[in-house]
C-alpha cells in the first residue's frame, strides 16, 4: 500500500493505491496520525485506487477517523469505486463517515 | 572422520615430500652428471699429461743415442782413411764407456769403402760379462750389406731406428738398433761409406712401459711404426702380433683405425673397449717422436668413475638421509597441524550429539586452526542460547497455543450446538456451523426464542481476527442477547421456550432494530481499540412467518423462496454496530411462506479466496444457492461449505466462515 499527498487548501489529500488488509491496515492509521502531527486536521482520502479493503482496513480507517475528530478535524473519503465502494456501502461506513463521489466535492466541504 | 584427518596429513606428507624428494634427486642426479664430466675431463687431460711424461721419459734416453752415432760418424768421416783399424776399434770402446745406455756399437764399411778390394770391414764392439769385446762382423758368413739395418738408412740416408728384435748373441735381450749412414768425397761426389750403428738394449723400455701402473686394470703398451707390440701386457702378445693382426682377429676395425693413427705417429685420447681386459675404458696414445714407435695407455672407466660413483653414492647416502629426516619432520609438522583440527571434530562431534556444553580444545598457536576454534566457539554458545530461546520460545508457544485450545473451546461452547434446537417445535427448522480460520476468530452466531412465539436468530462478524476478535465477538454476542431478554420498554411480557421443552415466563424485547440500536452503543462505548462488529438481526414470529431484521452493516443475506430462485435481501446498509454511539437501527419486515428459507452468512464464504487470489463472491453464492435449493438447512450449510472448500482449494483460509439457514415449516401443530 502506497501513499501519494498533496496540499489542497484546507485539505490534505491522501491519495492511497494497493490493498488495504490486516497486514497493510496498520500504515493507513499510522500515516494519518502522521499527517496529524504534521499539522493537517482536514484529511481528504482518494481511494480510486484502492484495490480491496478488509475488515482490518475498516477497522483502522474508524479508528484515525476518531482520533482526527478528536483533535478537532475530520477525515473524508472520495472517488470511491468497485469492491470498496461496496464495502463501505454495505458496512455502512458511507453513513458514519463523509464520503463524497468526487474530490471536488470533497474539497468543496466547508 | 580420524582417517579422513589422518589423510590430510599424509597427503600433505606426501606432497611435500614427493617435492622434497623430486628436488633431491635433481640434485644427486646433476651433481653425479656434473661431477661425471668433470671427472672424465679432467681424466682425459691426466692421462695425456701421464701419457707424455711417459713418452718424455723414454725419449730421455733415446734421444741422445743418435747423437752419439753421429759423434762416431763424424771423426770417421774426418779422420777415415787416417784412422787405424785398432784405433776404430778404440773408438767404439770409448763410446760404449761413455754411454750406459749402448749395448754394443760397429761401423760397417761399404765394400771398398775402408781400403780397395776389402770386400768386408765391420769393426764391432760390444759388452759382455767379462768386458767390451772386438769382433768383425762382416765376413762371407754374414753379408751385411743386404741386412735391413744396413740397407734401410743407407738408402733413406738418414738415421734409422731398426724393429726391436732380441739379440741371439748377446743372452737373449731385447734390442733396437739405431743407424746413422756415413759418407765420403770421391771425386768430389758425397756418397755414403759405410753405416754406424749403436745397439741399445730395450729392456728399461719394457720395464718402464709394462711397470707403468694404471689404476689397477689399466695398462700401457708400445707398438713399434708396423703396428707390431714391444710390450704387452698378454702373454705373448709382444713380437708377435700386431696391433693390425689383433684388429683382425677380433673383428675390431675401430682398433684398426687408432693402429692407423698411432702408426701415422699422431696422438690422441679415444673410447676403446679393451681387448685383453674386455673392459670399457679410455685409449691415450702418443708417438715417441725419434723412433716413430707409439705409446698407448688404456684406461678403465669404471675404475676412472670410481671417484664419481662413490661421490655419488655419498651424495645419494645424504639425499637419502634428508630426505628420510624431512619425512620424520613433515609428518610431525603435519600431525601437529591436524591434531587441533583432530581434536576440535572430537569436540565437534559431541557437541552435534546434543552435548552443547562439551569443552572445546584449548589451542595455543594463532594460525587458522584456531580461529577455526574460536569460530565454532563461538557458534558453540551461540547455539546454547539459541537453543535456550527456542526451548522457552516453544514452551510460551505451547503454553500460549494450550491457552489458545481452551479459549476456542470455550468460544465454541458459548455457540448453540445442538441441532435441531427445539425437537418440539415443528415451525422451523435450523442448521449452523461456524469454522474459524484460526483457533479462535471474531465470527458467531447465536438464536434463541424471545417472547411467545418469537425466535430471535442472528449472525455476526467481528472487524479483524484473532484473540481481540474473539473477545469482542464474546462481548457482543453476550450483550445482544442481554438486550434481547432485558425487560425494557421495548420488551413485551413473554414466555419463553427454553431448549428442552421447559417453558419460562419474561419480558423480551423483539425489535432487531432496537436490539441493534442498544448493542451499538452499549459497545461504542469506551471501544479505544475501535473494533466493531457487523451483525445481521432477525425475529421470526413463529405462527405468521413474519420476519422483522435489520442490519448493522452486515453482508446482505439470501432469501429462498420455495420455488423461486434464491435472491439476496436487500438491508439498509446501516452502519456496523461498536463503531459510532447513536446509530439508529431500523428493522424492515418480511413474511416468509412455508418452504421459504434464509441464508445467513459472514463475508468469509464470499471472500473465500483460491490459490489464484479470486474471490468466491455473491454471484458464486447464489448460482450455489440455487443449485442446493429445498434442501434442508443442514445439507445446505454442509454442501455449501463443501463447495466453499472445493474452491478454495487448499488456499489458506483467511477468515472465519459462518453460515446459519433458517427454515420456515408454517404453524405447527404446537404453536398457539
Amino acid at each position: 500500500m502506497d501513499f501519494t499527498q498533496t496540499q489542497e487548501g484546507a485539505f490534505l489529500v491522501l491519495m492511497v493505491t494497493g490493498r488495504m488488509d490486516t497486514l497493510t491496515a496498520p500504515q493507513f492509521e499510522a500515516k494519518c496520525l502522521a499527517c496529524l502531527e504534521a499539522g493537517s486536521k482536514r484529511l481528504v482520502v482518494d481511494l480510486s485506487s484502492l484495490e480491496y479493503i478488509s475488515s482490518a482496513g475498516l477497522r483502522s480507517i474508524l479508528s484515525a477517523a476518531k482520533k482526527l475528530k478528536a483533535a478537532g478535524g475530520d477525515l473524508a473519503f472520495c472517488a470511491l469505486s468497485g469492491i470498496v465502494a461496496e464495502v463501505f456501502a454495505v458496512s455502512g461506513f458511507n453513513k458514519l463517515l463523509p464520503v463524497l463521489p468526487t474530490r471536488e466535492q470533497a474539497l468543496a466541504r466547508p | 572422520m580420524s582417517l579422513r584427518v589422518r589423510g590430510l596429513a599424509l597427503r600433505l606428507s606426501a606432497l611435500v615430500l614427493t617435492a622434497a624428494g623430486a628436488v633431491l634427486l635433481a640434485i644427486v642426479l646433476t651433481t653425479y652428471f656434473l661431477a661425471r664430466e668433470a671427472l672424465l675431463h679432467y681424466a682425459e687431460i691426466n692421462a695425456r699429461n701421464k701419457a707424455q711424461a711417459l713418452v718424455n721419459r723414454i725419449e730421455s734416453v733415446l734421444t741422445p743415442i743418435p747423437a752419439v752415432v753421429l759423434g762416431t760418424v763424424y771423426d770417421i768421416e774426418d779422420l777415415s782413411p787416417a784412422l787405424s783399424d785398432a784405433d776404430i776399434y778404440k773408438r767404439l770402446r770409448r763410446v760404449l764407456r761413455d754411454n750406459d745406455a749402448l749395448y754394443g756399437a760397429c761401423l760397417a764399411f761399404e765394400p771398398n769403402g775402408r781400403r780397395p778390394g776389402l770386400q768386408y770391414f765391420s769393426p764391432y764392439v760390444c759388452r759382455t760379462p767379462l768386458g767390451f769385446k772386438n769382433m768383425d762382423l762382416g765376413g762371407p758368413n754374414y753379408r751385411y750389406h743386404a741386412m735391413d739395418w744396413y740397407q734401410i738408412p743407407r738408402e733413406l740416408d738418414r738415421i734409422v731406428w731398426s724393429e726391436p728384435y732380441y739379440d741371439d748373441g748377446g743372452g737373449e735381450v731385447l734390442m733396437s738398433t739405431c743407424s746413422v749412414p756415413f759418407h765420403r768425397v770421391v771425386n768430389g761426389k758425397r756418397e755414403v761409406a759405410g753405416i754406424a750403428t749403436a745397439d741399445v738394449s730395450l729392456e728399461w723400455l719394457k720395464r718402464i712401459v709394462a711397470g707403468t701402473s694404471v689404476l689397477d686394470t689399466g695398462y700401457a703398451f708400445l707398438i713399434t711404426r708396423n703396428g707390431t707390440y714391444v710390450t704387452h701386457p698378454a702373454a705373448g702378445v709382444a713380437f708377435n702380433e700386431s696391433i693390425f693382426s689383433r684388429a683382425e682377429e677380433y673383428g675390431e676395425a675401430h682398433l684398426r683405425e687408432i693402429g692407423k693413427d698411432m702408426v701415422r705417429g699422431r696422438s690422441n685420447y679415444v673410447p676403446l673397449k679393451s681387448l685383453h681386459t674386455g673392459k670399457e675404458g679410455f685409449l691415450v696414445y702418443a708417438p715417441l717422436p725419434s723412433t716413430g714407435w707409439s705409446l698407448g695407455v688404456f684406461y678403465p672407466k669404471d675404475e676412472l668413475l670410481a671417484s664419481v660413483q662413490g661421490l655419488a653414492l655419498v651424495t645419494a647416502a645424504l639425499g637419502g638421509g634428508g630426505f628420510l629426516a624431512l619425512a620424520v619432520l613433515v609428518w610431525f609438522i603435519a600431525r601437529g597441524i591436524t591434531l587441533p583440527l583432530r581434536r576440535l571434530t572430537v569436540a565437534a562431534r559431541e557437541v552435534a550429539g546434543g552435548k552443547l556444553d562439551t569443552p572445546l580444545p584449548e589451542l595455543h598457536a594463532r594460525d587458522e586452526v584456531r580461529e577455526l576454534a574460536e569460530s565454532f566457539g563461538n557458534m558453540q554458545a551461540s547455539l546454547r542460547d539459541y537453543i535456550r530461546d527456542l526451548t522457552q520460545a516453544t514452551a510460551s508457544r505451547e503454553r500460549m497455543e494450550s491457552e489458545l485450545r481452551i479459549a476456542h473451546d470455550i468460544q465454541m461452547g458459548i455457540l448453540p450446538k445442538i441441532f435441531p434446537p427445539f425437537p418440539d417445535r415443528s415451525e422451523l427448522d435450523l442448521f449452523a456451523s461456524l469454522t474459524p480460520a484460526r483457533e479462535v476468530g471474531g465470527d458467531f452466531y447465536d438464536f434463541f426464542p424471545c417472547g411467545e412465539d418469537q425466535f430471535c436468530f442472528l449472525v455476526g462478524d467481528v472487524s479483524g481476527k484473532g484473540v481481540p476478535a474473539a473477545f469482542y465477538m464474546a462481548v457482543a454476542k453476550t450483550l445482544i442477547k442481554a438486550v434481547a431478554e432485558s425487560a425494557n420498554a421495548g420488551g413485551a411480557r413473554v414466555t419463553d421456550y427454553l431448549p428442552g421443552g421447559v417453558v419460562q415466563a419474561a419480558r423480551r424485547c423483539t425489535d432487531p432494530g432496537h436490539i441493534l440500536t442498544r448493542a451499538n452503543n452499549d459497545l461504542a462505548q469506551d471501544n479505544e481499540s475501535c473494533m466493531f462488529v457487523t451483525i445481521f438481526c432477525a425475529v421470526l414470529d413463529l405462527k405468521t412467518g413474519a420476519v422483522r431484521y435489520a442490519s448493522a452493516g452486515h453482508n446482505p443475506p439470501v432469501l429462498l423462496r420455495a420455488g423461486k430462485g434464491p435472491e439476496y435481501l436487500p438491508t439498509r446498509q446501516e452502519p456496523v454496530a461498536g463503531a459510532m454511539e447513536g446509530v439508529v437501527y431500523t428493522a424492515d419486515t418480511l413474511t416468509l411462506a412455508p418452504g421459504d428459507a434464509l441464508l445467513l452468512y459472514t463475508d468469509g464464504v464470499t471472500e473465500a479466496m483460491n490459490p489464484a487470489q479470486e474471490l468466491y463472491g455473491e454471484a458464486r453464492l447464489l448460482a450455489q444457492a440455487r443449485a442446493l435449493a429445498g434442501q434442508e438447512p443442514k445439507a445446505l450449510c454442509e454442501r455449501l461449505g463443501e463447495d466453499v472448500h472445493a474452491f478454495a482449494a487448499g488456499a489458506e483460509q483467511s477468515d472465519d466462515i459462518t453460515m446459519l439457514v433458517l427454515s420456515y415449516l408454517g404453524p405447527g401443530a404446537n404453536a398457539g
